[in-house]
């Protein structure tokens, strides 16, 4: 198989994160419960895990990097810590539902700050013109549809400016664009293990980056500490961290990270531009196929969605599952974005790249769509 | 042997004040504290040697990290809290 849905889940992982998650099965109880050798252990490991994403992510206290088992369980945690109900929250039109539908939950007014695809300028004014009066403001670091680049940092010094607390989706940033905590100042940050940072899935992370000293726990539960309470400790990252931690997957993205940090995103990002121009330069010598791609490629990642004139995309998809293509079609979970992008009604496919991803792969797609588009 | 131990808020604060020693290179060990200083709650602790509990306490300072209650722990077994 051909795998381009990289942006859903990196399939193809750094042998040593299997390694890593076979020695957590055999050898690691549960950190911070008991003092045993094998819960010692896990507790170690746990630890150097938040330290490696600390050293990824520039986080002086590994003690505010939170696991999670997912990027949507860390950006419902992160929200929960916001009164919502009734009111103003701004987040961008190309946020997932991961965002989406927690706020809506939440009982929040949304207000959606539009900008057209690829677009950075648009988006700091959306979000200037929007953020006066926002209880929260949530900004998705790139489209898991569209991959187009977000300018946090710029939404992250209006939103300081302005006074308004700020949620970070790095979901698909992670591992991928360079991430500095410290110097952007959100109130969270949340990302899943799985994908660019090369974890197993069950796994992901919540940077508690801001000043909110007590976050509100999501879980409620036993955290090993101050056992005689009755309520979560007042402390990071116990605080968020109910129940039994996934130790497989926190070692598997220790490993992950580590294969990150000795690569530099800046090399995995490149590579992943380069397969982007590539297929790029393939498919638009499709005349069925419309791209959606950024003119400047520095506003995108290797993340490219496309339409097949006269095709659905689900049948897209399906004919290059069996050519032996995997890639992803449909709303991706995110129909703000494809409202936004004006892809509402067809959808998209997508393909999607992680740093083993070859030009042979993309190759293979352009020969494959060329006769699928033959066939139409 | 006669050690400290310093009682840390939470097992991930004990990693973090042992990696600051470490760093300094003072050896440092978090473990369990002992019963009859957590009370039999769940509490971790930063064994260091004798000799080292001077400089531990001035490389957390400027790590900016709390020693909170510290302990000397006799080789019969018996402790009493240091006040620092």
């Amino acid at each position: 198989m051909i795998y381009l849905d990289s942006a859903a889940t990196s399939l193809i992982k750094p042998y040593s994160v299997s390694v890593a998650v076979t020695a957590a099965l055999r050898t690691m109880a549960s950190p911070g419960r008991g003092g045993h050798a094998a819960a010692m252990l896990a507790a170690q490991k746990a630890y150097e895990t938040r330290e490696l994403a600390a050293a990824l992510f520039n986080m002086r206290d590994p003690g505010r990097i939170v696991y999670s088992m997912n990027a949507t369980h860390a950006l419902n945690t992160a929200f929960k810590s916001y009164d919502l109900y009734g009111k103003k929250v701004v987040i961008s039109g190309w946020e997932h539902n991961s965002v989406v539908r927690p706020i809506y939950a939440a009982g929040a007014a949304i207000t959606v700050a539009r900008s057209p695809l690829f677009d950075k300028e648009a988006v700091v004014r959306a979000y200037r013109d929007s953020i006066d009066g926002a209880a929260l403001a949530v900004v998705n670091h790139v489209s898991n549809v569209f991959g187009s680049i977000l300018p946090v940092e710029e939404i992250a010094l209006l939103c300081s400016k302005r006074g308004v607390p700020l949620v970070i989706d790095a979901s698909q940033s992670a591992g991928i664009l360079p991430i500095d905590s410290e110097a952007l100042n959100a109130d969270f940050i949340a990302m899943p293990g799985h994908k660019g940072l090369y974890g197993p899935q069950g796994i992901g992370l919540l940077l508690c980056t801001g000043n909110n000293e007590r976050p509100h726990p999501l879980l409620y539960g036993g955290s090993g500490m101050a056992s005689r309470s009755s309520d979560m400790p007042d402390y990071l990252p116990e605080r968020l961290e109910a129940g039994t931690h996934n130790m497989p997957g926190i070692c598997g993205l220790g490993a992950g990270i580590k294969y990150v940090l000795e690569k530099g995103t800046e090399s995995l990002l490149e590579h992943e531009r380069s397969l982007l121009r590539l297929t790029v330069e393939k498919l638009s010598s499709i005349k069925k196929i419309k791209l959606y791609c950024a003119n400047n490629i520095d506003n995108q990642t290797g993340v490219l969605s496309f339409t097949v004139d006269g095709v659905q995309s689900e049948a897209v998809a399906s004919a290059l599952d069996e050519a032996g293509i995997a890639v992803r079609a449909g709303m991706h979970c995110a129909p703000l974005a494809h409202a936004s992008a004006g892809t509402y009604e067809s959808g998209t496919v997508r393909v999607s790249f992680c740093a083993f991803s070859t030009s042979d792969d993309v190759e293979a797609l352009a020969y494959a769509l060329t006769n699928i588009c033959k066939r139409v | 042997m006669v050690h400290y131990m310093i009682i840390c808020r939470s097992l991930t604060y004990a990693q973090r004040t042992a990696r600051a020693m470490e760093n300094a290179g003072i050896t440092a060990i978090v473990m369990r504290s002992p019963t009859e200083i957590s009370g039999s709650d769940c509490s971790y602790c930063v064994k260091i040697s004798e000799k080292n509990l001077a400089p531990a306490l001035m490389v957390m300072k400027r790590a900016g990290l709390d020693p909170g209650r510290i302990y000397l722990k006799r080789s019969d077994g018996s402790s009493d809290e240091v006040i620092t």
